[in-house]
């Protein structure tokens, strides 16, 4: 790397500014070292991989896009996305507002012990998401769990928050409890840094609160708000921690290609099919970076707009 | 990097015009949410001190009798049906979390620094390969970490554990943008015409001066490490070296197969032995947490 730097002739540059520049790679070295070997080697390799075959007899060949052809065209893999782009059209929205409802009442100190609240809000997110879903799994379990016999209580009988119909709305709440309050702690952050005296002008004219909140207030912090939007489904086509765990406390609900992620770890490291799930992790992250460009794109676009 | 969310210049909130009660309204929202929040974790503390019969039988939000809540914490340290040790796999998350923690920390106060300061040949590019990997989430790493390892015999080590973890693209990028706006040019400028080295300057002035931001991507590294599950899960078939997470989906994994097992007030408790020492770190770090940092993380 340090070739790279000594052998380009730049006369233009001074031997202090070429000795700087020394410098800054050295400093960003030992961290491009760790990241070439752990991230950028592997999913490489995953590529790679992706294009060949190993039959039980005959061994490993190359085999093109026959896996990426395979993945294209299982039905699993993609009901396993359309459940993922299900959850995330709904679990998005319904946190992002309360986040937002919560950051707004925080921001404009509409409520006491404001200091209070956003500390216990910020909990979950120092859980690790293997217990919220054990404790979340307890409270669902249909056998003991309070949740249904709540419902129960309420007039429905039998209900079973872990059945094949509920078992996706509860995820949801799962969902909800575990990133509301982080979500809000950067909308909180954002709608801080609106100028005040945008918002005493408004008062001044009379402006009713809710209207601040929204045509004020809301417009300023879109930016931050589309970032979470698109981290947050980043977020939702990696689902795979919380169905693994609930499939513990109701048996044969959960598949284990029920999100392209528990997929991916069946194909590859139970059946130890792994060039397929190797393709498969190909397919997901394309879809990931798809998510990314096109955020890229659209906040470019709006900064154009502003 | 000013901090707005330590900041409390609101708007006095007569001003605003509302109907009375508004305020008394909204704070029981607030603790209705709040409520909703630690719910779970009530519970969980709640049943820790159960028999496995009572958290069957009894209220699940009261106390019941006998307190079992000392035989239960005896148990962590045995192997009860022949998994594993609990307390070996806290130690191992310890391990993993504190090593790679502080590992990726440095790495990102460095790189962080390299990349705010100084402009050399591709080092844009360089960058850029370090915000793409923020959009790259370990989920997918995991598996192609797993066929690497295969070859490399890494499978079933710790350095394979912690070595993955110290990629914190989120705290390199964290770190330049905190050198960026905290760290004036002109006091290390001043150090240079003195004739101090590029490291020396590092270590004795501008690492100082960065310590709020280390902690927060401290706090954030850890944090991460602490809650992975799935690439332990992968690269782990020895159970004595699986961290908490991963040891805590294996017993669910054997109470949902059999039923009968005596394993759930362990699970319990281990659950909440694993949350304990992460609020306690959040809470004690608490004055040098930068939560606007996290704004930094995505709306870059």
């Amino acid at each position: 790397m340090t070739s790279a730097t000594s052998t380009a002739a730049r006369p233009r540059h001074s031997a202090y500014t070429r000795r700087r520049g020394r410098a800054g790679l050295a400093f960003v070295t030992p961290f491009m070292i760790i990241y070439t070997l752990f991230m950028i080697v592997p999913v490489l390799f995953a590529v790679y991989d992706s294009l060949y075959t190993t039959r039980l007899i005959g061994g490993t060949s190359f085999s093109g896009f026959a896996n990426y052809a395979t993945v294209l065209g299982s039905g699993p893999f993609w009901g396993g996305v359309v459940r993922v782009i299900i959850f995330g059209a709904i679990q998005i929205p319904v946190m992002l507002a309360i986040a937002f409802f919560f950051s707004s009442v925080f921001d404009l100190g509409l409520t006491k012990f404001g200091r209070v609240f956003r500390a216990i809000y910020f909990i979950p997110f120092a859980v690790p998401i293997v217990v919220s879903s054990l404790m979340w799994g307890f409270l669902f379990d249909p056998g003991y769990g309070p949740f249904n016999h709540v419902m129960d209580a309420l007039g429905f009988s039998n209900f079973n928050w872990l059945s094949p119909a509920l078992v996706l709305p509860a995820i949801i709440i799962i969902a909800v409890w575990e990133w509301t309050g982080y979500n809000s702690i950067i909308l909180y952050t954002a709608l801080k840094s609106v100028p005040r005296d945008v918002v005493e002008a408004a008062i001044l004219d009379d402006t009713p609160l809710w209207r601040i909140v929204l045509r004020i207030k809301l417009p300023m912090v879109r930016p931050a708000i589309i970032m979470l939007i698109f981290i947050n489904a980043i977020g939702a086509t990696q689902l795979f921690i919380e169905p693994t765990i609930l499939n513990n406390y109701q048996a044969g609900v959960i598949t284990n290609t029920w999100t392209p992620v528990m997929d991916i770890y069946s194909t590859s490291i139970q059946s130890g099919e792994y060039q397929l799930g190797a393709a498969m992790a190909v397919v997901l992250a394309v879809i990931v970076v798809a998510i990314s460009v096109a955020s890229l794109a659209f906040r470019r676009n709006q900064r154009e707009l502003a | 990097m000013k901090d707005a969310a330590d900041e409390d210049d609101g708007i006095p909130v007569e001003f605003y015009g509302l109907r009375r009660g508004t305020v008394t309204a909204l704070t029981i929202i607030c603790a209705l949410f709040a409520l909703f929040t630690l719910i779970p974790i009530i519970w969980l503390i709640i049943n820790s001190t159960k028999t496995q019969a009572n958290i069957f039988e009894t209220f699940g939000f009261w106390f019941a009798r006998p307190f079992a809540l000392f035989h239960t914490f005896a148990n962590l340290f045995t192997d009860v049906d022949g998994d594993g040790i609990f307390a070996q796999w806290f130690a191992n998350t310890v391990i993993y979390s504190v090593v790679s923690g502080v590992g990726a920390t440095i790495l990102a106060a460095l790189a962080g620094y390299g990349f705010a300061r100084f402009r050399f040949r591709g080092s844009r590019f360089l960058f850029a390969m370090i915000i793409a990997g923020l959009l790259v989430p370990i989920t997918l790493v995991a598996v192609p970490l797993f066929l690497v390892y295969a070859k490399v015999h890494l499978i079933n080590s710790m350095a394979g554990m912690i070595l993955p973890s110290m990629v914190y693209p989120v705290g390199v990028y964290l770190m330049r943008t905190y050198v960026e706006l905290s760290i004036p040019e002109e006091i290390t400028d001043a150090a240079r015409v003195d004739g101090a080295s590029e490291f020396r300057i590092f270590f004795r002035i501008v690492l100082p001066l960065m310590v709020p931001g280390l902690m927060t991507v401290l706090l954030l590294s850890i944090a991460a490490t602490w809650n992975n599950y799935i690439l332990p899960l992968i690269i782990f078939s020895n159970n004595s070296l699986f961290p908490g997470t991963v040891g805590i989906g294996l017993w669910l994994q054997h109470v949902g197969g059999s039923g009968d097992t005596n394993l759930y007030p362990l699970l319990v408790l281990s659950g909440l032995v694993m949350i304990i020492p992460m609020i306690a770190l959040f809470a004690v770090l608490q004055r040098y947490w930068r939560g606007g940092m996290l704004l930094g993380s995505v709306a870059n």
